[in-house]
């Protein structure tokens, strides 16, 4: 639901960006258009123009003939009023009949603010009379009364910037109301959306805006929990016939080990047979090994190993490991080292013991596994930086380039149906890996520099 | 034999398949023990329990008319002894109600017969440790009973700690015992820091047992990882 926020901030951002867009484009556009029609105030520019050009020759008015032509082309007339007689004394030749030749005072009055029978008019003054200009009807509308408060005019900044906030506020207030309507039905649209993604049942209620939306999103909701739940179900089938075949294994085996075990020891027997004892018991363990990698794997594949973690000492947990394999009489040919500095007593960790200790067991396992004619084993745990690092390590075969890519590749062992025989093979080492992501770390594999193989788990420290 | 004591303990051993009881007896007797009673379910084994007396039950948890849990609590209602599981269910929660109820140890199938020998003798050693207080050491002996050590003829009187951390080295004789275990047989659980005052313990300890405690016979340093107790004649 952060994005909701994140959005509505974003359209105001928008919402007032455009406002102030506005504001200035109407002024630019006003400039403009105002800029664009000076013809407004040129007729009293040509009026004045003209009363100055107005020449008397022989007691008779003569405008030049440039001013004339241009009254012309415009359609407008004229009259010269003198000053004494309030007469018209001059006019040009397409002066409407219905314009009178007299005027008294109160007529120019009215003609210097407005019409001569509906012809807007302009004048222009000279010492001895008033040149009139009369303009075609409907070319001009004259402000009969231009006048207005002063206060008004004083306080007019003042006023359009209230106009203009007055405005901008209703514009905002519109808007939040509207935005909190439409977001009031997308709340419950985005919640439901946001658990679909968590894998959480959904339910919206199927009204208002947008409710063929939260309608889609309830049907997806149900297909994907029962898709879920069937895809569960197969998995617990699938875990519990490994849990169950492997309970069934172990019985069995138990005697297979038992017997073997008492025969290898069997003084009343050749060293052949009991070497031939030795085998089986030593493969028994193997199979053993197996099934209880295999039934965690699983576990772990489907969540179903729940992973009890609490504050562990890293240190303790490995040595413990350590010596189980020293206490077990592993074979002579293998030998295990603790190279843990010996100034690190603890190293705290979040950790669920019995997994961690089982990781770092298939770790050594796994050398020996791999290193039928004996090697030597190196196990320390380190502390570098914020994490916690157990390294097990050997002086065996190794492995190559390609085999060490492969294995930090590798996928789930459970997920993956091509090449099993060879996933089989890093059975225990997957486990390491599963134990390691479960526990919020990660493994690495790579060269031993003491030439074989090393394993390293990384944990954060706690 | 010092532990000979042990080996007449009566073992009540409870599975539902015959041809494991049968292992799990000649195991045993291979090592010394005799005693033994079988049972195939709960109520043979509560029938056999009546009359054999165990001082030791071995019991399956999964059996034809019950489980094992609750035969252990049917048992430890007419007697405290102790039982170990011996099971093909490795669950964790199963472990961890086996420990609830009382279960003094808990063996998941299939098993190395030296491991169950270990863990019936370790069971056996701490349940019954009373009745043979006297651990022969190479040029010493331990009396657990009194909590002191005799070295030629001297008693010396252990400390608490010192008597917690043989004791805890002694269950285990003949193993490596962490560094860890014996901190926290020592001074309790998450026992961080112990380190320095572990190694002054078992300096002390030494110079009560051992002949030359500079050179040590019977408990004997494993650099890094833990000490381990030798026990004579063992």
């Amino acid at each position: 639901m952060k994005s909701v926020p994140k959005l509505i901030g974003r359209c105001l951002r928008i919402l007032l960006f455009s406002f102030v867009l506005l504001v200035i484009l109407n002024l630019v556009l006003f400039v403009g258009v105002m800029t664009k029609q000076t013809n407004n105030s040129h007729p009293w520019a040509t009026a004045k123009e003209a009363a100055e050009a107005l020449e008397i020759s022989d007691a008779s008015y003569r405008l030049p003939e440039e001013i004339m032509e241009e009254l012309k082309a415009e359609d407008v007339w004229a009259i010269f009023i003198d000053n004494d007689t309030r007469q018209v004394v001059w006019k040009t030749e397409n002066l409407p009949e219905t314009v009178p030749m007299t005027y008294s005072i109160s007529e120019i009055v009215s003609l210097t603010r407005g019409y001569i029978d509906g012809y807007p008019t302009f004048t222009g003054e000279r010492e001895d009379g008033l040149l009139v200009l009369g303009y075609p009807r409907e070319s001009f509308w004259k402000h009969m009364w231009p006048s207005w408060d002063y206060q008004m005019i004083a306080n007019l900044p003042k006023t359009a910037l209230m106009v203009m906030a007055v405005n901008g506020m209703v514009i905002f207030l519109i808007y939040m109301i509207a935005n909190s309507m439409l977001l009031k039905s997308v709340k419950p649209i985005t919640e439901g959306i946001q658990a679909l993604s968590a894998g959480e049942p959904v339910h919206i209620r199927e009204n208002g805006l947008l409710s063929e939306l939260a309608r889609s999103i309830n049907r997806t909701s149900e297909v994907l929990q029962s898709q879920n739940y069937q895809l569960r179900k197969k998995e617990m089938a699938r875990a519990n016939w490994i849990a169950g075949v492997s309970h069934d294994i172990r019985t069995p085996l138990s005697m297979v080990m038992g017997y073997a075990g008492q025969l290898q020891c069997d003084t009343g027997l050749t060293q052949e047979q009991r070497a031939k004892a030795d085998v089986i018991l030593k493969q028994s363990e193997r199979m053993r090994n197996l099934i209880n990698d295999l039934n965690l794997a699983s576990k772990l594949e489907y969540n179903m190993q729940p992973v009890k973690s609490r504050t562990e000492n890293a240190v303790a947990i490995v040595r413990q490991v350590v010596v189980d394999f020293m206490n077990m009489n592993i074979d002579d040919k293998y030998s295990i080292f603790w190279e843990t500095p010996e100034d690190l007593c603890v190293c705290r960790i979040q950790a669920d013991r019995d997994l961690l200790k089982r990781a770092v067991s298939n770790l050594i396992q796994n050398s020996m596994n791999h290193n039928e004619k004996g090697c030597r084993i190196f196990v320390s745990v380190k502390e570098s930086g914020k994490t916690c690092e157990i390294l097990v390590e050997d002086d065996g075969v190794g492995a190559s380039d390609e085999e060490i890519e492969k294995l930090n590749r590798a996928p789930h062992y459970m997920v993956c149906d091509e090449n099993t025989v060879e996933q089989q093979h890093g059975l225990g080492l997957l486990i390491v890996k599963q134990i390691a992501v479960s526990h919020h770390g990660d493994i690495v594999i790579r060269h031993s520099l003491r030439g074989g193989f090393a394993v390293m788990i990384r944990l954060d420290r706690d | 034999m010092l532990e000979n004591y042990l080996k007449n303990k009566r073992i009540l051993l409870v599975d539902d398949e015959q041809e494991l009881l049968d292992m799990v007896v000649s195991i045993l007797k291979e090592d010394g023990f005799y005693n033994i009673c079988t049972a195939g379910s709960v109520k043979e084994a509560l029938g056999a329990a009546e009359n054999f007396l165990p001082e030791l039950a071995i019991l399956d948890v999964m059996l034809p008319d019950g489980n094992g849990f609750s035969l252990m609590e049917k048992l430890k209602d007419k007697a405290d002894y102790p039982v170990l599981f011996l099971t093909a269910r490795g669950e964790d929660e199963d472990k961890f109600r086996g420990f609830g109820l009382g279960a003094d140890d808990y063996m998941v199938k299939p098993f190395l017969p030296k491991e169950l020998i270990f863990r019936v003798t370790a069971i056996l050693r701490r349940s019954y440790k009373s009745e043979n207080p006297f651990v022969k050491l190479h040029g010493s002996e331990i009396d657990f009973e009194r909590a002191e050590v005799i070295k030629n003829g001297t008693h010396i009187s252990l400390t608490a700690k010192e008597y917690n951390l043989l004791l805890a080295l002694y269950r285990a004789s003949g193993r490596i015992v962490t560094i860890d275990a014996l901190c926290e047989a020592a001074w309790g659980e998450n026992p961080f820091g112990y380190e320095n005052s572990l190694m002054a313990h078992i300096r002390r300890i030494r110079e009560k047992i051992e002949e030359n405690p500079s050179s040590p016979v019977s408990l004997i340093t494993v650099k890094g990882l833990g000490y381990k107790l030798t026990v004579e004649g063992k």
